[in-house]
């Protein structure tokens, strides 16, 4: 796998990692750079986004490659490929943002659609906006100015 | 106030903290000494095609709603890790089952990083370092709660907005909200 990934489950389950067996799954954050392929499970969920866009960049800057497989749904954000398990299967995958826009496929599994990816959507039903906010504060530019 | 007296004054009460389980066995799951086991994993949204399964071979969401069963018989309730371990229809499934407990005067204290969790269920919020009680709410717009934990998108969003002027009410639901924009907006 060439691309950094973020994975979302319906089941959260370690078997997830039998897919991944040449990256090395991170307990330590300590030993991080030590690796070529890294695997987070669950290790960064209850970390901000800025720490964990700080650990991202310090992988780019190493060259390792990094998936992090999560609950933190804000975090899929955070790379720009997704893959959505159900169980040991893979439902759909490709450019995050392309993949959230499945919402209804994604919300029926039970999993959440990131904040602004949600709020644009939403908005865009109500014919307010015509695409995707990420940033906050171009929406409320956008929807005020 | 300690937590234990703050726990037994409300029915459900939300605790900023890291949580470790304590809940290990072995065996299989229908060897689980739990009262009415069937009718426990029922309630907790488990079939009975778990009963055969090792413990060992589960999920943690699976493990997760597992040692929920084991505590229904208790009176106060104590989860943890909701966000970890659970997707967002598991976690409003079990919020609405928490609030049917609470019918049947169980006390519920829910130990969790993500206030997300606690929306719309918990009166009290406590803040717990270190053991100690840190600082309680039961605000989830109050700025204090952040400096302990992240700030559900939401109401960062709805605090950027009305940073200048109030202009959204504050809720924590997403549709309130678009239609408090839709009505703004126009």
């Amino acid at each position: 796998m060439e691309t950094d990934v973020t994975i979302i489950s319906t089941n959260i389950s370690n078997d997830i990692l039998n897919n991944y067996q040449d990256y090395v799954l991170v307990k330590d954050l300590s030993k991080l750079l030590s690796y070529q392929k890294v695997i987070f499970f669950l290790t960064l969920d209850h970390k901000s986004e800025r720490e964990v866009l700080e650990i991202y960049k310090l992988l780019k800057e190493n060259n390792i490659k990094y998936i992090n497989i999560t609950n933190n749904i804000e975090h899929v954000l955070l790379t720009k490929y997704l893959k959505v398990y159900d169980k040991e299967k893979v439902l759909i995958e490709g450019n995050t943002i392309e993949v959230l826009k499945n919402t209804k496929l994604l919300k029926r599994l039970g999993l959440e659609i990131p904040f602004m990816v949600d709020l644009s959507l939403l908005l865009k039903d109500y014919n307010l906006v015509n695409d995707i906010f990420l940033d906050k504060e171009d929406l409320v530019d956008y929807l005020w100015e | 106030m300690g937590v234990k007296e703050l726990v037994l004054k409300y029915n459900v009460v939300g605790i900023i903290s890291n949580y470790e389980s304590t809940f290990k066995f072995d065996g299989l799951v229908k060897d689980l000494k739990i009262n009415n086991l069937e009718n426990a994993l029922k309630m907790v949204n488990l079939d009975n095609s778990i009963l055969d399964k090792k413990m060992s071979g589960l999920s943690l969401n699976e493990l997760w709603k597992l040692e929920l069963a084991s505590k229904l018989n208790n009176n106060i309730i104590v989860v943890g890790n909701l966000s970890k371990f659970l997707n967002y229809k598991d976690i409003l499934y079990f919020q609405k089952l928490f609030i049917k407990l609470v019918e049947y005067n169980k006390k519920i204290v829910i130990i969790d990083n993500d206030v997300k969790v606690f929306f719309n269920l918990v009166k009290k919020i406590i803040v717990l370092e270190n053991n100690k009680i840190a600082y309680i709410t039961d605000n989830f717009y109050d700025d204090n709660l952040y400096k302990y934990t992240r700030m559900p998108k939401i109401i960062e969003f709805i605090k950027y907005v009305n940073s200048e002027d109030d202009i959204l009410n504050e809720t924590l639901d997403i549709y309130e909200l678009i239609k408090d924009i839709y009505r703004r907006v126009s």
